[in-house]
């Protein structure tokens, strides 16, 4: 007994230290070091070819004409009304998507007639694929917020149903047994073992979810709305100004890295207990 | 304390599982069940554990409380999700859940400084020993174990086996001991029962008349070993001769 848990000491000590050291930012600095040099070569050549005249300024204006165009509409108070128009279509239709998700998904997972019931169902309509529905739910809905925000909250509900499906179904039975030794109730066996089990699973999907509620509000957007960036881009189309329709893309990238960072915050603080590649050291 | 007459659980028209087993277990006892992979052993715990419903027969549990019967599995099944010390509670209604009831289990085991790690974080050893503990905190009045310690290197399992015996030497917890390895048996338990067959039926009862704690390889056990070894041989010229 000793010698185990001494073997196992050592181990950890020799192990490398936790992230925050400053070991581990330094390194941390040098991937993203090492990451941007090739963005920031791009970006340079661009604004040297704009600025020389190489590229045509009504197709590809210079990397700080953009920034400018930014900054002007932060300047104007618009930036604030279109970013926070956007983020809210899609956290409403996220919330929504992944709601839905949860309940169909967890009744599918767990019984096997709802499963034979429902299942057929979810995959025929999930191979239409997603933005055919668009001018379906303009008719049902108009062009109003219900319509932009089912269609955000039908792309997040598949990912994370299948992904919530898999997850449980694929607990493993010698777990489910632990619970039932100890005369679980269906719910204890539900709430302590089998959610647990498929969290992993489930954040998985709300990651490729919100993927999706992004590139669908771009769709809702496009489609007819006076604000948010999508509708940014409708704009910058119509008046041919490049520098609008870059500076929206732009922002959408910038969003899009921030939210699904949020959840990669989630992810690895609720499933510090797995043995992956990311949880070493 | 546990008696079970006439036990059998079956598979594919009555070539796998096991039949007509008869034991009479007294409260305190550790009964061994020996017998070679495939003839019945683990679906016999399953049976008596209630994890596998579908058996003919009877089985009695005296003086019956509800969480009577705990099981130790050949894997540790831990959740890996729950640090070590919520492994142990697991079993525990949910006002004790939170107490620090799992300090004494924790240190009966000897895990003392490893409350908090997670699963992924232990030895094949340690995850055992978590196990053990979870297995005992419920207090059951039988404690089943499959080949609890055969994944195990043989230092880690010698060690084990003596936790084990120190356990019972404290709680005096009935145990039915599944394995395949002789020596474990013999050190461990009062009765050995021998399986044998496709369904798998008791070939031989061998009693251990020796006080616990034992020493491996003394010149009885040896003896019994013999016997033991013979007994398994005498059953596989019976299959020869059958075929
Ligand atoms: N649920 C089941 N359905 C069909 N056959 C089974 C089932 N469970 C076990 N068996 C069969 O019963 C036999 C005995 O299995 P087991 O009890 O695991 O043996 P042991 O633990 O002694 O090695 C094996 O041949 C196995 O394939
Ligand atoms: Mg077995």
């Amino acid at each position: 007994m000793i010698s185990e848990t001494h073997k196992w000491k050592v181990a950890q000590r020799a192990s490398p230290q936790k992230l925050s050291s400053s070991k581990g930012i330094f390194q941390l600095g040098r991937g993203i070091l090492i990451g941007s040099i090739l963005p920031i070569i791009l970006l340079v050549g661009w604004e040297i070819a704009a600025r020389m005249g190489l590229l045509a300024a009504h197709l590809l204006p210079a990397p700080t004409i953009i920034l400018e165009k930014i900054i002007s509409m932060y300047q104007d108070g618009s930036l604030f009304g279109h970013i926070s128009i956007t983020l809210t279509r899609v956290f409403l239709g996220f919330a929504i998507g992944t709601v839905a998700a949860v309940v169909i998904g967890a009744i599918v997972g767990y019984a096997k007639t709802a499963e034979r019931l429902l299942d057929p169902l979810f995959q025929a309509i999930r191979s239409i694929p997603s933005l055919a529905w668009v001018p379906l739910f303009i008719l049902w809905m108009g062009i109003g917020e219900p319509s932009k925000i089912s269609l955000i909250a039908v792309g997040v509900f598949f990912p994370v149903y299948l992904n919530i499906v898999a997850g449980i179904q694929g607990v493993d039975r010698k777990l489910i047994e632990v619970g039932r030794i100890y005369q679980l109730t269906p719910y204890q066996l539900t709430k302590r073992i089998i959610l647990p089990a498929a969290l992993p699973s489930f954040i998985t999907g709300m990651r490729s979810g919100l993927g999706l509620g992004w590139m669908f509000v771009v769709a809702a957007e496009l489609m007819g709305a006076s604000e948010g960036l999508g509708y940014l881009l409708v704009v910058g189309q119509n008046t041919y100004s490049p520098d609008t329709v870059i500076a929206s893309i732009l922002l959408f990238a910038i969003l899009g890295k921030i939210t699904d960072a949020v959840l990669k915050w989630i992810e690895r603080r609720s499933l510090k207990w797995q043995d992956s590649i990311t949880n070493q050291g | 304390m546990l008696n079970v007459n006439r036990l059998k659980r079956t598979f594919n028209h009555d070539t796998a599982g096991f039949q007509d087993i008869n034991l009479s277990v007294k409260e305190g006892e550790i009964i061994g069940i020996l017998g070679t992979s495939g003839c019945g052993k683990s679906t016999l715990l399953r049976v008596l554990s209630g994890l596998d419903k579908q058996y003919e027969g009877t089985i009695s549990i005296e003086n019956g409380s509800n969480n009577q019967i705990g099981m130790m599995f050949q894997e540790p099944r831990l959740l890996p999700w729950l640090s070590v010390k919520k492994n142990i509670s697991f079993g525990l209604e949910k006002e004790k859940r939170n107490t620090d009831k799992y300090k004494t289990y924790l240190d009966l085991v000897g895990l003392t400084d490893f409350e908090n790690h997670y699963p992924k974080d232990l030895s094949g050893g340690m995850a055992q020993r978590t196990a053990i503990a979870r297995a005992l905190i419920t207090e059951p009045e039988i404690l089943l174990l499959d080949e609890p310690f055969s994944a195990l290197d043989a230092f880690t399992k010698m060690q084990l086996q003596d936790l084990l015996l120190s356990i019972w030497q404290k709680k005096k917890t009935t145990m039915i001991l599944v394995t395949h390895d002789i020596d474990e048996a013999l050190y461990l338990c009062d009765r050995i029962f021998i399986l044998k067959g496709q369904p798998g039926e008791v070939y031989s009862e061998v009693s251990v008349e020796k006080q616990k704690p034992r020493t491996r390889g003394d010149a009885y056990l040896s003896k019994q070993k013999a016997h033991i070894l013979n007994l398994l041989n005498v059953e596989k010229k019976a299959a020869g001769e059958q075929k």
